[in-house]
């Protein structure tokens, strides 16, 4: 027996004399590895990432490419390691690596075998997040807490992630917001990274305000390890019915493509062995959903439903201020409407002041400000600024809010009080009322503007209605356009007199005639004569001269037109004929033409 | 017929004198009783209400060196840039704009009737040049002083100090810069309850017209004032 047990031992050694040449080439070839120490960091922190080699000493190796990370070598080391109680000359590079930004990094391997790491970066002031991995304060207490899988629900990959949808109601009303929680549970080092947010099935909800960073704790579940992330959300149903939910997660996950006898196997070998089997693990991209939970949807009831009622699904307090308290006419104040309470704010939508007597409104704007991180508590405060048209006291009515109370499953209506103040008068109009001088709080001020003023002015000695100066009223500047009107008017209706011009003209012509007649130049006189009294006569009689004949003439003047006959015959006897009369004869004549020049003979 | 036209006149001068008599009392306003009120808003230290009384003042009586005195004095205490004034406005400014405005009146008629009894007389040639001349200088004088004053018929005083100017004119519009007490603006124009001014320095804002006093008020603000004085 003994010898048959040695015969078996020698063959066993035989066959790993055999083949531990290959085997160790195969570890010299494949032990290279890489680890990150933390491997939970806050953003602002750094962690080492450590290549080590097996297979003597490392040369130089590229520093990788991960958006979000930023790779600087410190430093090398030399040293021995233990495999399977062999050991092994190792060589290590030291990087650090510093992230910019929170998340999840897979970082790929360095080696060509090596294989890639993951670093979990939260943000510097997510406490949460981070409160895991705090050293714990007493070491009594257990590093990370142990805990069942949630009911209902299945491991997914292979043991190595699940995804739970928390819903702490199953009967909603249509418009209700209500508060849930995707708890998405991974196995750290074998679910390399998460995909994408988790995602809601189905068209009838909304899932809103999904928490851009999950908390995060470390669990123990079913003796192994998770890292359960927990997001924070707000679901609300679009329509009535019965449904029933569910939430997707991507995730990549390492899966062995080895069978689980090969492992066995490998893990029975050694080491060498079983890093040639862990080399067949290749990552790959999944979903995974959760158990599907049953939600009823019912419909806000029509009975009793307020004409104002915009959609306000939740519990819901009002109360009501104004700021400034004092005002003048004309200041603005704000009037504020303060909605506090839990339910779907983005509904909440009270009617404010369109109009109020004695306030001039303008519109609304509001914020709010939650409590919670999914906005589901929290305050909306609604700011309206109004303007007080007159002096008084002034009373803003009170406001109102309608919402539908899911507990008590019924419409409810929060009213604040009505708000009174005082209403001064403005600056503006009080600008011609004396100062109450013994009110005025800042005497330095009143000095500063006091001093070196001139005194005051004796009584008023004269006044007036109207600051606007008389260029600028109109009942003014009726004036001078009337004038100026009247005067143009007058301009033209004037005209020059004709009976002074006829006159002026006809003292030139006895001015000529008497100069003729002092030369005794019968020939002039008596032609001029002619001349001015034909011109005289047409433009009397308004016809040509050459149209004033002696017949016309008789007839027009009379007795007087036989002397202007005699005179216009003495003229051809002038002219042919060399007539010469006296002196006297000028005289005769010069009165007869000047009484029918100047119109004396009509 | 003419029974009928004159109870038609006695009936519509009855109305007319009427609705003259129903309107409320005008405020009074003399340039003394508005610079004692300035110098009694500067003593209480209220620039701005003393900066627009004193500029009311001067619109009355812009030759009186006790208001301009003053005025300066309180802008300057109040770090607010005082007013230049070049040599001709000075000079076209220092009358009263009352009779620079009948000035105007009388140079018309002489300009009128120096041209009307051209047409009717040839005698007193010179005389009537010199009327024209004469009249023409009032007319320039006259209208030198509108022009002159027809700026100051917009502009307003700031009565608060940090008045904000705002981009819109809303009370929630955001604030584009403030305005310091007494500092005298421009408005350009209005709407609702806002005053959209320009300072000196060009830039322009909406305020409130509460924070601001017209330097001439409106015919709203003299009846406000008027019942304000009549309570």
């Amino acid at each position: 027996m003994r010898a048959w047990t040695m015969q078996w031992v020698r063959v066993i050694v035989a066959i790993l004399g055999l083949f531990a040449p290959v085997g160790y080439a195969m570890a010299q070839e494949a032990l290279a590895y890489e680890t990150i120490q933390p491997s939970h960091i806050r953003l602002g922190e750094s962690a080492t990432l450590r290549v080590t080699s097996l297979s003597g000493e490392l040369k130089n190796v590229p520093l990788p490419a991960v958006s979000g990370l930023s790779f600087e070598e410190i430093g090398r080391s030399q040293g021995l390691e233990f495999v399977n109680g062999i050991s092994l000359p190792s060589s290590s590079i030291l990087i650090r690596v510093t992230p910019q930004m929170a998340g999840i990094f897979s970082i790929p391997g360095l080696t060509p075998k090596s294989e890639p790491v993951v670093l979990d970066v939260v943000g510097a002031d997510d406490s949460s997040a981070l409160g895991s991995r705090k050293p714990p304060p007493a070491p009594t207490r257990p590093l990370v807490a142990t805990a069942p899988l949630p009911k209902g629900v299945e491991l997914k990959a292979g043991g190595a992630a699940f995804v739970h949808l928390v819903i702490p109601r199953h009967e909603v009303y249509v418009g209700e917001s209500v508060p849930v929680d995707i708890e998405v549970g991974v196995r750290p080092g074998i679910v390399t990274s998460l995909n994408g947010l988790p995602t809601l099935n189905g068209g009838e909800f909304t899932l809103n305000n999904l928490s851009r960073e999950p908390e995060r704790r470390d669990r123990v579940i079913d003796g192994s390890p998770f890292l359960v992330m927990t997001w924070h959300s707000v679901l609300a149903a679009v329509k009535p019915g019965d449904f029933s939910l569910s939430v997707d997660t991507p995730l990549t996950v390492k899966i062995n493509a080895r069978s689980a006898e090969d492992m066995a196997f490998a893990a029975w070998l050694g080491g060498p062995f079983l890093q040639s089997m862990y080399n067949g693990i290749a990552p790959k991209e999944i979903t995974i959903t959760s158990p599907s939970s049953e939600l009823k949807v019912l419909p806000l009831p029509l009975e009793g439903r307020p004409k104002d009622f915009s959609g306000a699904v939740g519990d819901f307090q009002v109360s009501s201020d104004i700021s400034p308290t004092r005002a003048a006419a004309g200041d603005p104040v704000t009037l504020r409407l303060h909605v506090s309470g839990a339910g779907n704010f983005d509904r909440v939508d009270p009617s404010m002041f369109d109009h109020l007597d004695h306030w001039k409104t303008y519109p609304a704007k509001s914020s709010f400000t939650p409590s919670d991180a999914v906005g589901y508590k929290g305050e909306k405060v609604f700011e309206q600024p109004l303007i007080a048209a007159q002096p008084g006291e002034q009373s803003i009515p009170g406001l109102e809010l309608s919402y539908f109370n899911p507990s008590t499953r019924h419409y409810e209506r929060a009213r604040t009080p009505p708000i009174k103040m005082t209403i001064a008068t403005s600056l503006a109009d009080s600008s011609l009322s004396a100062p109450v001088e013994a009110k005025n709080p800042d005497g330095a001020a009143a000095n500063l503007f006091a001093q070196g003023l001139r005194p005051d002015h004796s009584q008023p000695r004269s006044s007036t209605g109207e600051l606007r100066p008389l260029f600028f009223q109109v009942p003014f500047l009726a004036v001078p356009a009337s004038l100026a009107l009247i005067l143009a008017g007058s301009w033209f209706a004037v005209r020059p007199n004709p009976a002074r011009t006829t006159s002026k003209a006809a003292e030139r012509t006895l001015a000529q005639l008497s100069a003729a007649a002092r030369r005794d130049d019968s020939f002039s006189f008596f032609d001029g004569a002619r001349n001015a009294l034909l011109q005289t006569f047409a433009a009397r009689w308004h016809m040509p001269p050459d149209q004033v004949t002696l017949a016309e003439m008789k007839l027009r003047l009379g007795a007087a037109g036989e002397d202007v006959e005699r005179l216009f015959a003495l003229a051809d006897e002038a002219k042919y004929s060399h007539y010469q009369p006296g002196s006297t004869d000028f005289q005769r004549w010069l009165g007869l033409i000047r009484g029918q020049l100047i119109g004396e003979g009509k | 017929m003419r029974a009928l036209r004159v109870a038609m006149l006695l009936i519509a001068l009855a109305l007319c004198g009427g609705q003259t008599y129903a309107q409320p009392a005008q405020p009074r306003y003399s340039a003394d009783g508005l610079y004692n009120l300035a110098n009694s808003y500067a003593r209480a230290g209220k620039p701005g209400l003393a900066v627009l009384n004193y500029e009311r003042a001067a619109l009355l009586a812009p030759d009186d060196p006790d208001i301009n005195a003053n005025l300066d004095h309180v802008r300057a205490a109040a770090h607010v840039a005082t007013r230049s004034r070049g040599r001709l406005a000075r000079i076209v400014q220092a009358v009263n704009p009352t009779y620079s405005a009948w000035a105007g009146v009388a140079g018309i008629l002489l300009v009128g009737f120096g041209l009307v009894v051209r047409r009717v007389a040839a005698r007193f040639l010179w005389v009537r040049i010199s009327g024209i001349l004469i009249g023409a200088v009032l007319i320039g004088l006259s209208a030198s002083n509108a022009m002159l004053l027809w700026p100051r018929m917009h502009e307003a005083v700031v009565l608060i100090n940090q008045a904000p100017a705002r981009v819109s004119p809303v009370p929630m519009g955001d604030t584009a810069f403030v305005l310091p007490e007494a500092e005298t603006v421009t408005i350009v124009a209005e709407h609702e309850d806002f005053a959209l001014i320009r300072t000196r320095g060009g830039v322009s804002g909406w305020v409130a017209r509460a924070n601001l006093g017209a330097v001439v008020p409106q015919a709203r603000d003299s009846l406000d004032s008027a019942a304000l004085n009549s309570r």
